[in-house]
């Protein structure tokens, strides 16, 4: 489920593509730094504009030059932001171990090894990052067991899945102390994480239609064997740019200080263009070249 | 208060007409036409005053400070535009062409203090579902941001009264082909722009002149 949100790459500036990059560096590090060198792998594109939101009304932090073990020949930009980064690396362990448990609990068992395996290696960030951030984990547990509820009772409203998954990825600025900044930050989230979990239920479909497994599109709509009539795509297009409308809408009201051009970018140009690439299949098949490669948006 | 060129983001030199411009823009990005049934609308309008304030207070600094801004048309049309700015705003909030009782006014005043679910259960409650109903019930769907049955909502209720303006709307907002006023900073550069327009006219000479195998 990630990696559908990021910055559709020729529209950005250079300064603003290399802040995109620090960032991510940044969390990559200050995930080992808190959370062992395991929990490097854990770093992912979502996970960094979650960052840059929450970085964007924090004054200016320090870019340094960190040594990066996947480039270990040069060192590599970071922002440390270590205030900054606190609650989005502990957001980024829990997130991502509930979706290794999950991934046990929808395959089998040859391949549920490997998530075995995954779930003994994250214990211990799991745990550690669950006392860094209690409630979000405690949030996260009861959003998820709603979302798998309504699965298994094949619920065909949109809305109500979606919201399982928006509600948890609104929740990590739920410690924002500022009201002016904490509620245009859930609602920028909240359709952020509405667009991820509708974007991911799209490119799932087909496979889902066949393997005859739960998705909110086949019950909402009345798909055809391989995907969604054009007629559904059209208004699942519409409401999707509705919910571009709205993160941009609190987009602007978020009293930013830095990456508002990267910001806006993603919200505005990255997400409408990753859904457009997920509805025509070119995500799935170019998902890592994709934000260098794609041209539209 | 803050710094009003601060608030316009246009640097203390700027001209009158580059304030105009900025001040424009802003309205145009926080118009309440943006935020109707948006629970950051209160956000919303708090910016809007600070940016009326901000304008008004530079365009009366510079009426009373220097005659070379040319200080009669400013004010005239400083006024002119705070006016219709304010007017439009209060006219976004309030609720027009309401035709239900006293109970949809108690759901609409839940509503607008952002008590979704007392407004909710109320509107449960009621045996009679009419037009109105159908569109209360949409835009609690839509402040929590749940676009489909925003949508299914609305779409009832234009069905029972096609020729309400207030319910087709908003069905247009919600899942019609509604773009609000968007300005990204990559817009705002001019040398960009600049770069751009040589290019497009550099293309379309080709184009005319048979060039780059087009024509072929």
């Amino acid at each position: 489920m990630f990696g559908y949100v990021r910055p559709l790459q020729p529209e950005l500036r250079v300064r603003d593509y290399d802040a995109y990059h620090a960032a991510y560096c940044g969390l990559c590090r200050a995930l080992a730094k808190r959370y062992g060198f395991r929990s490097r792998f854990l770093v992912n594109y979502d996970m960094t504009f979650l960052f840059l939101v929450r970085a964007s009304v924090r004054p200016a932090a320090r870019t340094r030059n960190c040594f990066c073990p996947a480039r270990f020949w040069r060192k590599k930009p970071c922002i440390c932001d270590d205030g900054g980064y606190d609650r989005v690396s502990a957001c980024t362990v829990i997130l991502c171990y509930c979706k290794i448990l999950d991934n046990i609990r929808d395959s089998g068992f040859w391949k549920g090894l490997g998530y075995r395996l995954l779930k003994l290696v994250y214990h211990r960030p799991w745990k550690k990052a669950s006392k860094d951030a209690p409630e979000f984990a405690d949030l996260v547990r009861a959003k998820l067991l709603a979302l798998s509820e309504l699965e298994a009772a094949q619920s065909p409203s949109l809305d109500a899945t979606a919201d399982a998954f928006a509600a948890i990825v609104s929740a990590c600025a739920d410690d924002l102390p500022d009201e002016a900044v904490r509620r245009p930050a859930q609602a920028l989230l909240y359709q952020v994480g509405r667009h991820i979990y509708l974007c991911d239920a799209l490119d799932d479909l087909a496979e889902d239609l066949r393997a005859d497994g739960y998705n909110p599109l086949r019950y909402r709509f009345v798909p055809t064997q391989t995907g969604l009539q054009a007629e559904d795509l059209a208004y699942l297009g519409r409401l999707m740019d509705s919910s571009v409308n709205l993160a941009g809408a609190a987009l602007s009201l978020l009293p930013v200080r830095q990456y508002g051009a990267l910001l806006e970018n993603i919200v505005y140009l990255g997400l409408p263009a990753v859904y457009t690439a997920v509805k025509t299949g070119r995500f799935r098949a170019k998902a890592k070249e994709f934000p260098r490669k794609e041209n539209q948006p | 208060m803050n710094d009003p060129y601060e608030v316009l983001g246009v640097s203390r030199n700027a001209s009158d007409s580059e304030i105009k411009k900025a001040y424009h823009d802003l309205v145009k990005k926080y118009h309440p036409d943006n935020y109707a049934d948006n629970p950051l609308a209160d956000l919303a309008s708090e910016k809007m005053k600070q940016i009326n304030e901000a304008y008004d207070s530079i365009t009366k600094a510079r009426a009373a400070g220097g005659t070379s801004y040319g200080s009669s048309s400013s004010g005239g049309y400083q006024y002119g535009s705070q006016q219709s700015a304010s007017n439009s705003y209060s006219y976004g909030y309030g609720y027009q062409g309401s035709t239900g009782g006293s109970q949809y006014r108690e759901v609409r005043s839940l509503l607008n203090s952002n008590r979704l679910d007392a407004a909710e259960s109320m509107l449960n409650g009621m045996p009679n579902r009419d037009a109105e109903w159908y569109y209360l019930r949409g835009e609690i769907a839509f402040r929590r941001g749940w676009l489909d049955e925003a949508a299914q909502n609305y779409q009832m209720a234009c069905s029972m009264q096609p020729g309400n303006i207030q319910y087709r709307s908003a069905l247009q907002r919600v899942s019609g082909t509604y773009s609000p006023y968007r300005q990204t900073n990559y817009q705002q550069s001019s040398d960009l722009n600049d770069a751009c327009n040589i290019c497009n006219a550099l293309l379309c000479l080709n184009c005319l002149c048979g060039g780059g195998g087009c024509g072929r």
